[in-house]
């Protein structure tokens, strides 16, 4: 091997460092930063040099699919001499083709940016970029981790990362109330995954999710771990209860919205679960647990998604809804579909983000009230968004319809019958609740912002129409990408494809007749109004909002008053006391020599009284 | 030669403050430079004993010792093992960083300075210190001219009165700069009055004639000793470190204190009653330790929710960080109690993260005080806009305090929790992971509140960055920070040894079996 080979550890290492020295470069030097569209190129250059790291890494293992997973590790925590935990990279196929998702959405939407966020002064843009830099690397560190702590390192990293991008908007208390509670809900769940790495290291003496670990760790060990770790992913990947801090996350720029909340950052949780999935595999109970919730969610999201007004607020319940249908394929016990379609949801969630940004940078609203009518205005973007649209129903041939079908179809195989309803459900629901925005968006009564609408910049079009490729031929890439992930997957047509493509037309063709021939008024229907009155009272939001108040604020107040007027109370007690004892007992001192006499003769009285009886 | 390198560390800061009194208060000029000189001495003497430790023989090293008074055994001994040398880095760092932050002090300087400079001299002192009675000598010293400088330099806050204890508040004029310098004062003494104790009885029933901590550290004391003697320095000691419920010193102390004061108090001086417990409490009667670990522990639970929950309803800036501080503290006594070498490597680590967490802290409140004129949160907001320096490196200490990996306090954490549940303690683990997550929420609350949003209000104009010497107080402490949670084994190689050299006989295992 020459000097000049670069191998695969190498390749991993230099694709991570690449972000890394962008963040450092920006971070350090505050007048490049301040120049904003300058460190945005900078950003941009080494995020692609890093797209291209992954693409030869991905190339690499697509032929070397039966080899071994290339580890490069070094020693980060030793106790007594002997080592703890490793950090490090390991490139295998699955971590490869992660690389790449990451790496070339994160492009994309650097690249967007730039358009999207042109009126932003130069120092905020900077700081944009900055952060955008750190995230691509500690995204990068997750995907490439080796063992599970430094997956959490990377994973607490993001989500700082997801905390700062939130609050870019700062001045607006919204985006800092967003802000903190993406964080609080995710730290919450976090508890889980730091306890579970705790119980996976006393069983097993490493951080590895090895099949020796996985061993040592026992049906007992297993459950605990993967039923912790599965918390934190409730958190990440915004499964009902957590869910909550996902729609609020929508504070942050579109172009963020897109890249952390829509395709990577959510999916780190189901990527975790992907990589343990032998600790995973070992505790059942907890794999029935997480097909039911992830079908709950992915019905319950879908039905919120149903009502909302906001554009990125329909886009956020349907990443919810998608992570679920991921999750409740996970805990099917099969691996391939449920990342598949983290696959595939990342392009064309992706495109359906950024292609709301382009609508939303053109009438200046979030609101889908706001817009209608833009089709015209705006046929590319419009376009991208539709083909975006058609990916999440599931359209067949498009990018969701492959991944959904082998979604459905491994939950039907293994008999699970009421997630596999419930997903059908949502799959329905899906195709109306995007046939909805599309019309009331792109077609029909030209909103107020309508008339001054105009396409965007080439910045803003060229990741549409990179993704939108991607929406629609990732599909058909399925049988190479497992086969370089060392699974197997052939498409064919199934019965639950069969029905969940149906009710895709059906939804469709609902929608369309709701909102594109105004046929029927849905919110008239008793059964939709009765959903939609359980879905505005927001009562899990509700629910958590109250245990702030009574658990947090009423105990802390509780705590705080107890320190200060009792137990404090108590050291300011004793020293009053002490006080006072001095001030009596100061009566004592007389300074008469007749009184003093008097104690003596007392004193000597005592003393003999104790010699005789001793 | 290195043998004096100890020396050196420790008489730098003293003998600056020596030759303080020679030059008039009102040169404040040189005041500050030779109080820097001294700072600087130290600094580097603490870097060279650093490169100079061998921590491939590991134990105790550059011994050198000067006897005080033969006739009873008392010696002027330094020796530094492997976690004196993170430690006096830490030290070092705290003095310096807060000489800066001092910088701009002009009433007494020179007084100031010279508590200041002594009070380090001892702490240093402490961590070196092979002779009992010597360690006690410098704890002494470090822990006195707290009174002075609170009392004098200090501001009073408002406490509302209140509880079944109302009637002290007019005697005791509590909240006042004076109360708080006494009760930290007087609680501290007290302990001390309990360690003294428990030192004069090992000294008695060793019969050896020596306070030489390798001496007594042989000798197997009576399971009486072990037992009482183990709870009095943990009281003793303990009470410096903040233990529940002795901990209320702390927060008025803090709160009371000038900028300078609260960041080497609760930067260093918090450590030296952490650091007494562990090497003179359990190196010393290791049955007393085993007997008792439980209760070290659960209290150390309790310190750390505790704390964090009275931290969240605190509305005054200094209250938030010093009871933050309470609980953090509990994580190094958490870490003392597992008797384990995750557990102990994770407390000494404790001890340097919450150090520089913590000074970096009381830094920036110093530096939001002075230009608000305010420590009432409520009232802030928006500052980021005046001040983004200080709000980047507001952030960082929150995420450090909060546990965020990439930072110190991270590993610290992470390493004690890790103990914990090894030492079949899974709910001390639990306890340290919600209490980390507590301090998610008050910190990110706080940050939130006084930096983020629209801003600032017309109440405070003069808000302005940081400049100058203070940049340099932030950026070292942020830096710090940074670096040793990316490669904590800058510190962690070095603490790693002196556990595997004391851990055995206290744990009572070899360290094979520990591993």
């Amino acid at each position: 091997m020459s000097a000049f080979t670069l191998t695969r550890v190498d390749a991993a290492l230099l694709c991570c460092a690449a972000p890394l020295l962008s963040f450092l470069i920006l971070g350090l030097t505050p007048a490049l930063r301040r120049t904003g569209r300058i460190a945005g190129y900078v950003s941009i250059a080494f995020a692609g040099l890093s797209t291209l790291y992954a693409a030869s890494l991905l190339q690499g293992r697509m032929f070397a699919a039966a080899s071994p997973p290339d580890i490069g590790q070094v020693g980060w925590l030793y106790a007594g001499g002997k080592l703890v935990a490793s950090m490090g990279v390991q490139v295998d196929g699955i971590s490869a083709s992660m690389l790449v998702v990451v790496t070339v959405v994160a492009l994309c939407v650097q690249v967007f940016s730039l358009g999207y966020l042109h009126d932003e002064p130069p120092a905020a843009l900077g700081r944009y970029y900055t952060w955008h830099s750190l995230f691509l690397f500690s995204m990068l560190g997750l995907v490439v981790a080796p063992n599970a702590l430094q997956l959490f390192l990377c994973w607490e990293l993001v989500g700082l990362a997801s905390y700062l991008l939130i609050g870019f908007y700062f001045k607006k208390p919204s985006a800092g109330q967003a802000a903190v509670k993406a964080f609080w809900v995710t730290k919450f769940a976090d508890i889980g995954l730091g306890a579970g790495l705790l119980v996976l290291y006393v069983f097993t003496g490493t951080f590895d999710w090895s099949p020796q670990a996985v061993q040592l760790l026992g049906a007992t060990g297993a459950a605990w771990t993967a039923g912790l770790f599965f918390l934190a992913v409730m958190g990440k990947s915004a499964q009902f209860p957590l869910h909550i801090w996902l729609p609020d996350a929508m504070e942050g720029p579109t172009p963020v919205s897109a890249l952390l909340h829509a395709a990577t950052m959510v999916a780190a949780g189901v990527y975790l679960i992907v990589r343990t999935y032998p600790i995973f595999q070992a505790a059942p109970g907890v794999l029935v647990f997480m097909t039911f919730l992830g079908a709950w969610t992915a019905l319950f999201a879908s039905i919120i998604a149903c009502s909302q007004n906001d554009i990125k607020k329909v886009l956020a319940y349907s990443t919810a809804a998608q992570l679920g249908y991921m999750v409740s394929a996970l805990g099917a016990g099969e691996l391939w579909p449920g990342y598949f379609h983290l696959v595939t949801h990342a392009a064309f969630k992706a495109l359906l983000f950024l292609g709301a940004g382009a609508l939303i940078h053109a009438v200046h609203s979030n609101n889908l009230q706001d817009m209608g009518g833009l089709w015209p205005k705006l046929k590319i973007s419009g376009t991208a968004f539709i083909i975006g649209a058609m990916a999440l129903a599931g359209v067949p041939g498009f990018a969701g319809f492959f991944s959904k079908d082998a979604i459905l179809d491994v939950l039907l195989e293994r008999h699970l019958f009421a997630p596999w309803i419930a997903l059908l459900a949502a799959a329905g629901l899906t195709a109306f609740y995007m046939t909805r925005v599309v019309m009331l968006a792109l077609f029909g009564k030209p909103g107020h912002h309508t008339e001054h609408a105009h396409e965007s910049p080439p910045s803003m079009l060229a990741p549409l129409v990179l993704l939108a490729i991607a929406a629609l031929t990732l599909g058909f890439a399925g049988t190479s990408l497992a086969t370089a992930a060392g699974h197997e997957y052939a498409f064919h047509l199934s019965t639950s494809g069969l029905i969940a493509s149906s009710l895709a037309l059906l939804g469709i063709g609902v929608g369309w007749l709701a909102y594109g021939k105004n046929a029927f008024v849905p919110g008239k229907i008793p059964a939709f109004a009765f959903v939609q009155g359980i879905v505005e009272s927001s009562a899990v939001d509700r629910s958590f909002a109250w245990s702030y108040r009574v658990v947090f604020q009423g105990v802390s107040g509780g705590v705080a008053w107890f320190d200060r007027y009792i137990i404090d109370g108590f050291m300011n007690f004793s020293a009053w006391l002490t006080q006072m004892a001095g001030e009596r007992l100061r009566a004592a001192q007389t300074g008469r020599v007749v009184d003093y006499l008097y104690a003596v003769v007392a004193g000597l009285l005592l003393l003999a009284a104790a010699g005789f009886w001793r | 030669m290195t043998g004096h390198l100890l020396d050196l560390c420790v008489a730098a800061p003293a003998f600056a403050a020596l030759l303080l009194l020679f030059v008039p208060g009102k040169h404040l000029t040189a005041v500050r430079l030779i109080s820097l000189a001294g700072a600087l001495v130290h600094l580097a003497a603490a870097i060279a004993i650093a490169v100079s430790y061998n921590r491939a023989t590991g134990g105790v090293q550059m011994v050198s010792s000067h006897a005080i008074v033969p006739s009873l055994g008392i010696a002027l001994t330094f020796g530094v093992d492997g976690w004196g040398v993170p430690l006096l880095l830490l030290t070092a760092t705290i003095l310096t960083v807060g000489v800066f932050a001092s910088w701009g002090l002009a009433d007494r300087a020179r007084d100031f300075f010279v508590l200041l400079l002594v009070l380090t001299s001892g702490v240093a002192g402490v961590f070196v210190s092979l002779d009992l009675f010597v360690f006690f000598l410098a704890y002494e010293i470090a822990v006195l001219p707290m009174y002075l400088l609170i009392a004098i330099w200090g501001t009073s806050n408002k406490v509302a009165p209140g509880g079944p204890f109302k009637f002290t508040w007019k005697m005791l004029d509590i909240g006042g700069k004076e109360y708080a310098a006494m009760k930290l004062t007087l609680m501290l003494l007290i302990g001390s009055a309990l360690i003294l104790a428990a030192m004069l009885a090992m000294y008695v029933e060793a019969g050896k004639h020596s306070f030489d901590l390798r001496v007594l550290g042989t000798i197997h004391y009576s399971p009486f000793l072990q037992s009482a003697g183990f709870i009095a320095l943990w009281l003793g000691f303990g009470s410096l470190a903040g233990v529940w419920p002795f901990h209320t010193w702390s927060p008025d102390g803090h709160a009371a204190a000038p900028t300078a004061v609260s960041m080497l108090h609760a930067g260093v001086l918090m450590k030296l009653g952490a650091f007494g417990v562990i090497r003179i409490g359990m190196v010393l009667l290791p049955e007393g330790a085993r007997q008792w670990a439980w209760l070290v522990g659960s209290v150390a639970m309790i310190n750390i929710v505790y704390g964090a929950l009275s931290a969240m309803s605190q509305k005054d800036l200094k209250y938030i960080i010093a009871y933050s501080s309470v609980s953090h503290m509990g994580v190094v006594m958490l870490g003392a109690a597992t008797l384990n070498i995750n557990g102990w490597n994770g407390a000494i680590f404790q001890m340097v993260a919450h150090g520089l967490m913590t000074g970096l802290f009381f830094a920036l409140v110093g530096l939001v005080y002075g230009r608000a004129h305010s420590r009432w949160v409520p009232g802030m907001g928006g500052f980021a806009n005046a001040m983004p320096i200080v709000a980047v490196c507001f952030t960082v200490a929150s995420l450090s305090s909060l546990g965020l990996p990439g930072l110190a306090g991270f590993v610290a954490e992470f390493l004690v929790f890790l103990g914990a549940w090894q030492a079949g303690q899974p709910i001390w683990a639990l306890a340290g992971l919600v209490g980390a997550f507590i301090t998610a929420v008050y910190v990110l609350r706080t940050s939130r509140t006084i930096f983020w949003g629209d801003g600032p209000s017309h109440d405070f104009h003069d808000l302005t960055d940081a400049h100058g010497t203070e940049w340099v107080a932030l950026g070292v402490l942020v830096a710090a920070l940074i670096v040793l949670g990316v490669w904590p084994r800058l510190a962690l190689d070095f603490i790693d040894v002196a556990t595997g050299d004391y851990l055995p006989a206290v744990a009572g295992k070899t360290l094979e079996a520990l591993r």
